[in-house]
C-alpha cells in the first residue's frame, strides 16, 4: 500500500494511530478492563463481619454459591442459575417468533412506509425500561382485563395481580428485547436474495422446502445476531425481574444486585458476576461457530 | 408464501406486547380515580402534579444533562478511537487485541459492568473526592458504554469509504491532515452522527449502570421511577411514563427526519 | 461534529449545567441533607424549616435499613449525607462502624422536652450519638373485608395450615427475623445461632409458599395492600393507620399479633463527614419543638418521644390504640437492640432468606 503526505513509514502511522486511539482505549482500561480484573480477584476474598472486603485469599463465595451456608446445603443458587438460562432462553425463543415474521412484513411494506413501520418498533426502545416494566407492573394489576380474563380461565384467583409470576418476567422480557430482534433481522431480510426464491419456486420446491433451503439460511446470520441482542441482556437483566419476578423468582441479575447492594457482600456478588461472564462467553461463542464474527 | 392475512397476526401481536402496557398507562394517567381500576372521569390533575414536583423537575434535568455531556464526550473519543483502530497498520495480534477491547463493553451484561464500575469508584474514591458518586461518576459510566458503540458504528461507516475515495484523495498528494478533514470527516460526518444519536438513546435507555453510580444528588429519571415503583403504583407514575413514552416517539421521529438526508441514496432504491 | 458540539454546549448552557459536585453535596453549599425512610416526613414542616432559617433541605430516601448501611458503608454516603433516621438498634453499629460522630448538646436545648423514658436510653446512653425520632410497633395490616375474622398471629404468615394470601413481608432485616423470632417464643434479640436458624427457615418456608408475594420495604406493603395487591403485609403501625385513614371506613384494619412484637424507636443520628453540621442540629432542634413534633406525629401517624408534644396533637390521635396500643398490647412488646458480635449472623440469616 502505498501511503503519501508527511506519514508514510508504518510505525509513523502506528505512532498516529495510537494517539488517536490512546484516549478512548485508556479509558476503557481504566473504567472496565482494570476494574474487571479486580473485580476477579475480589470474589476469592473474605466477606468481613459488617460487610467489607478482605483481602484475604477465600473460596467462600464459591463454597456459598455451590450451596453451602449457614441454613444447611441448599441447590437454590444452581436453581437460580438454570432458572436464568431458562428465562433468558424462553425470551430469545418468544422475542425471535414474534420478531421474524414481523421482519419479513416490513420489509415487504412500500419503501415509503418502512420507516413508520420501523419508528413504532423503536419508540419503546427509546423509552427507559423501568418505564416500560412499570407499565407492565400496571396492565397486569387485579380488576384489569388481563387479570380479569386470568381469572375467568381459571388461572388465578379473582381479583389477585398476574405477577409476580415467571410469566410475566418472560412476558416482560419478550416484550423488551423486541425491538433488539426485529432491527437486525430486518436489515438481513430486506437484503434477501429474491432471485433464490423464484428459483426455487420455478423448480415447483413446495412452500415449506422453499423457506427451509431458501429463505433460512440467508437470515441465519439476522437470527444469531437477533439472539445474541436478546439473550445477553436477558441472562443478566434485574429491573425486569425484580418487579415482575418478587422473591420467589430470583435471577442470577437480582442476586448480583443484592451483593453489591443491600447484603454488602461484595466477594460473592464478583463470584456471581464471573459466573454471569461466563454464561454470556458461551453464549457468544455459540454464535460464534454460527460463523460470522460478533455482531 | 404466506397468505396475506397471516401477515398481521404477528404485527398485531408484536405490538400489543410493545404498546398496550404503554396504552394502559396512557389511560390510567387520565383517570380520576386513584387506585385506577374503573374509569371515573378524565383528568389532568396528574399531570399538573407531575410538572409542579421539584424532585421530578431535577431528576429530568439530571437525565437530560448527562446523556447531553456524555454523548459529546463519547462521540469525541469513539470517533478518534475508530480513527486510530482503522487507519493505522496494525500488526494482527495488536488489532485482535484492540478489537476485543472495543467489543467488551457491547458484550458485558450491564449488571456485570455496573459492579465493575463500583469497584472502580471506590477505589479511585481513596485518591479523590471527585469520585463520590453523582453526577461526574455518572457520565464517566455512561462514556464507558456509549464509547464502544460510537467507535463501531463510525468503524463501519470508515471500512467503507476507505477505499477509492482516499486513494484518489492521496494521490492528489493530499497530507494527512487534509485527508482526514477534506475528505474523510466529511464523509463520516453521518456515521458520527448515528454513533452520537445511538448513545444519546443509549444514555437515556440506561437504568441499571445509573443505579448503581448514582449519589443523592444526582437521581436521574428511571431512578426516580424505580425508587417510587418500590412504594407503589400512583397516578403520578401514570403521567410521566406517558409523558416519556411520547417524548420518545418525537425523538424517533426527529432522528427519522435528522438522518433521512444521509440515508436517502441506500434507502430510495 | 463540531456543529455538533456547539449544539450541546448551547443546550448544556440553556439547561444552566451544574458542576459536578465534589463532595459538598448540591443545592446550595448550606443546604441540609437528610436520609430518611420514605413518606416519613411531613413535607411543611421542611417548608416550615427552609422558611425559618434559610436553609434548603434536601430530602433523600431509602426503604430499608440494609439499603440504607450499603450507601453509608459504601457509597461515601457519610460524607453525602447530614443527617440520617435509623433505627436505634443500629447506632452502636454505626459508631463501631465509624459512620457517625457525636452530636453538640449545646445546640439541642429543645432535648429537655423528650419524655424521661426515651432519656439516656441503653443504645445510646449517654446521648452522644443520637435524638428520638418517633416510635411504634410492627403488626400486620389487613384487608377487613375479605378477612373479617383474621386471626390475630403471626402464622397467618408462618403455619401453611392457617396462611391467609396473598401477604407481603416487609424487607427489614431486624424487624422480619424478629418476628419470626417472636412467633416461636424466643426474644427478638436472640444471639443463639440455633434460634436464628429456625428463624430463617420459618421465613424462607413463608417465602417460598405459593401465598407470598415478596418483601417490600417501608411504605411498600401498606400501598399495594392499600392497592389491592396484597391482602395482608407486615407494616409498622404508622403506615397502617395512614392507609386506614384514607380508606373507605372498615376495609382496612391493623392488628398486633398475640404472640407479640416489636417495640421500636427511630433516632437521628449525624454523619460522620457531615458537610453541614449547623443546619444538622438546627433541624433536630426544630424537630424537637413540641408544636413540630406534634405536626410530624400527626403526619406520620407515629407516636413522638417528646412528651411535651403530646398536648398538641390531635384528640384522635391520641386516644388511637394503634398509635398508642394499649397496655395489655405493650406488655407484649420487646425493644430491638444491639446484638453486637451476632450482627454478621443475623446478615448472613437474612440474605440466605432473601437470596434463596
Amino acid at each position: 500500500m502505498v501511503r503519501h503526505g508527511e506519514l508514510t513509514s508504518a510505525p509513523g502511522l502506528r505512532r498516529r494511530g495510537l494517539l488517536l486511539l490512546a484516549p478512548g482505549a485508556l479509558w476503557l482500561l481504566l473504567f472496565l478492563v482494570l476494574p474487571g480484573v479486580i473485580l476477579g480477584a475480589v470474589a476469592f476474598c473474605a466477606r468481613g463481619a459488617d460487610g467489607q472486603v478482605e483481602w484475604t485469599p477465600s473460596l467462600g463465595a464459591f463454597r456459598r454459591l455451590a450451596g453451602y451456608g449457614i441454613l444447611g446445603w441448599s441447590p437454590d443458587y444452581l436453581w437460580i442459575l438454570v432458572r436464568s438460562v431458562v428465562v433468558a432462553a424462553v425470551t430469545t425463543a418468544g422475542a425471535l417468533a414474534l420478531a421474524y415474521p414481523l421482519a419479513f412484513f416490513v420489509a415487504s411494506r412500500a419503501p415509503r412506509w418502512r420507516p413508520v413501520w420501523l419508528g413504532l418498533l423503536s419508540v419503546p426502545l427509546c423509552t427507559n425500561v423501568v418505564v416500560r416494566t412499570y407499565a407492565w407492573e400496571l396492565l397486569l394489576s387485579p380488576g384489569l382485563p388481563p387479570a380479569q380474563l386470568a381469572a375467568w380461565l381459571g388461572w388465578i384467583e379473582p381479583g389477585r395481580a398476574l405477577y409476580p409470576s415467571l410469566a410475566a418476567v418472560c412476558l416482560g422480557m419478550i416484550s423488551n428485547a423486541l425491538p433488539f430482534a426485529v432491527l437486525p433481522l430486518y436489515t438481513n431480510v430486506e437484503r434477501l436474495d429474491r432471485a433464490l426464491l423464484e428459483a426455487a419456486r420455478d423448480l415447483y420446491a413446495s412452500p415449506w422446502r422453499v423457506f427451509r433451503h431458501a429463505v433460512l439460511p440467508q437470515t441465519l446470520p439476522g437470527l444469531t445476531v437477533a439472539a445474541v441482542l436478546t439473550f445477553v441482556p436477558a441472562v443478566g437483566m434485574f429491573v425486569i425481574t425484580d418487579r415482575l419476578g418478587g422473591a420467589r423468582h430470583m435471577v442470577i441479575g437480582n442476586l448480583i444486585q443484592q451483593q453489591f447492594g443491600p447484603a454488602r457482600n461484595y466477594p460473592f456478588g464478583a463470584a456471581v458476576s464471573l459466573v454471569l461472564i461466563a454464561l454470556t462467553l458461551a453464549g457468544l461463542a455459540l454464535q460464534r461457530r454460527r460463523g460470522r464474527g460478533p455482531l | 408464501m404466506i397468505r396475506r392475512a397471516a401477515w398481521w397476526l404477528p404485527l398485531g401481536l408484536g405490538l400489543l406486547v410493545l404498546y398496550l402496557p404503554l396504552l394502559a398507562a396512557g389511560l390510567a394517567s387520565v383517570n380520576a380515580s386513584r387506585h385506577g381500576l374503573s374509569f371515573e372521569g378524565f383528568t389532568l390533575t396528574w399531570y399538573r402534579q407531575l410538572l409542579v414536583d421539584p424532585q421530578v423537575g431535577a431528576a429530568a434535568r439530571t437525565t437530560l444533562v448527562l446523556a447531553l455531556v456524555s454523548t459529546a464526550l463519547s462521540t469525541l473519543l469513539g470517533t478518534l478511537l475508530a480513527l486510530g483502530l482503522q487507519r493505522a497498520p496494525w500488526s494482527r495480534r495488536a488489532s485482535a487485541a484492540l478489537d476485543a477491547l472495543v467489543e467488551l463493553p457491547v458484550v458485558t451484561p450491564d449488571i456485570v459492568f455496573a459492579a465493575c464500575l463500583v469497584i472502580a469508584f471506590s477505589l479511585l474514591r481513596g485518591l479523590s473526592a471527585w469520585f463520590q458518586p453523582g453526577l461526574l461518576t455518572l457520565v464517566l459510566g455512561h462514556v464507558t458504554f456509549q464509547v464502544a458503540f460510537v467507535a463501531l458504528v463510525v468503524r463501519a461507516r470508515l471500512v467503507l469509504i476507505e477505499g477509492e475515495l482516499s486513494e484518489a484523495a492521496r494521490d492528489l498528494y493530499a497530507d494527512g491532515w487534509s485527508l482526514l478533514r477534506r475528505v474523510t470527516l466529511p464523509l463520516l460526518w453521518p456515521a458520527i452522527l448515528a454513533g452520537a444519536l445511538l448513545a444519546f438513546t443509549l444514555s437515556l435507555d440506561d437504568f441499571v449502570i445509573s443505579f448503581f453510580c448514582a449519589g443523592p444528588d444526582s437521581t436521574t429519571l428511571p431512578i426516580y421511577v424505580y425508587a417510587s415503583l418500590r412504594r407503589g403504583l400512583s397516578p403520578t407514575l401514570h403521567a410521566l411514563s406517558t409523558l416519556s413514552v411520547l417524548l420518545a416517539a418525537l425523538l424517533v421521529l426527529g432522528l427519522e427526519r435528522v438522518s433521512r438526508p444521509f440515508d436517502a441514496p441506500e434507502a430510495t432504491p | 461534529m463540531i456543529r455538533w458540539l456547539l449544539l450541546t454546549l448551547t443546550a448544556l448552557c440553556l439547561l444552566g449545567c451544574p458542576a459536578p459536585s465534589s463532595g459538598s453535596g448540591a443545592g446550595g453549599p448550606e443546604a441540609l441533607n437528610l436520609y430518611i425512610w420514605s413518606e416519613y416526613l411531613d413535607p411543611a414542616l421542611v417548608e416550615a424549616f427552609t422558611k425559618e432559617t434559610g436553609t434548603p433541605v434536601k430530602v433523600s430516601l431509602f426503604e430499608s435499613t440494609e439499603e440504607m448501611l450499603a450507601k453509608l458503608q459504601h457509597a461515601a454516603g457519610t460524607s453525602q449525607y447530614d443527617l440520617v433516621v435509623v433505627a436505634n438498634q443500629s447506632v452502636p453499629a454505626m459508631v463501631r462502624l465509624e459512620l457517625i460522630q457525636p452530636l453538640d448538646p449545646a445546640k439541642l436545648p429543645h432535648r429537655a422536652g423528650l419524655d424521661p423514658s426515651f432519656r439516656n436510653p441503653p443504645y445510646d446512653p449517654e446521648e452522644r450519638y443520637s435524638v428520638p425520632y418517633q416510635w411504634g410497633t410492627v403488626g400486620l395490616l389487613y384487608d377487613a373485608q375479605k378477612h373479617p375474622q383474621l386471626e390475630p398471629s403471626w402464622a397467618v404468615l408462618f403455619d401453611p395450615a392457617r396462611q391467609v394470601g396473598p401477604f407481603l413481608l416487609i424487607d427489614e432485616a431486624r424487624d422480619q427475623l424478629g418476628v419470626a423470632l417472636k412467633y416461636l417464643g424466643h426474644s427478638v434479640n436472640s444471639t443463639d445461632p440455633e434460634q436464628l436458624k429456625a428463624a430463617g427457615e420459618l421465613l424462607l418456608a413463608a417465602k417460598r409458599s405459593e401465598a407470598c408475594l415478596g418483601f417490600e420495604g417501608g411504605v411498600g406493603g401498606k400501598n399495594r395492600v392499600a392497592g389491592g395487591l396484597a391482602d395482608l403485609a407486615v407494616v409498622w403501625n404508622g403506615d397502617a393507620n395512614r392507609a386506614i385513614e384514607e380508606a373507605p371506613e372498615g376495609k382496612l384494619a391493623f392488628v398486633v399479633p398475640r404472640e407479640g412484637s416489636i417495640g421500636w424507636c427511630d433516632v437521628l443520628v449525624l454523619t460522620r463527614e457531615a458537610p453541614n453540621p449547623a443546619a444538622a442540629h438546627a433541624f433536630v432542634d426544630f424537630l424537637l419543638r413540641p408544636e413540630n413534633a406534634a405536626r410530624l406525629a400527626a403526619y406520620t401517624k407515629y407516636a413522638t418521644p417528646v412528651g411535651a408534644a403530646r398536648e398538641h396533637l390531635p384528640e384522635a390521635d391520641r386516644a388511637n390504640p394503634v398509635i398508642y396500643p394499649p397496655d395489655a398490647v405493650r406488655a407484649t412488646l420487646e425493644s430491638l437492640t444491639d446484638v453486637g458480635d451476632s450482627l454478621p449472623l443475623y446478615d448472613e440469616v437474612w440474605t440466605a432468606v432473601k437470596a434463596r
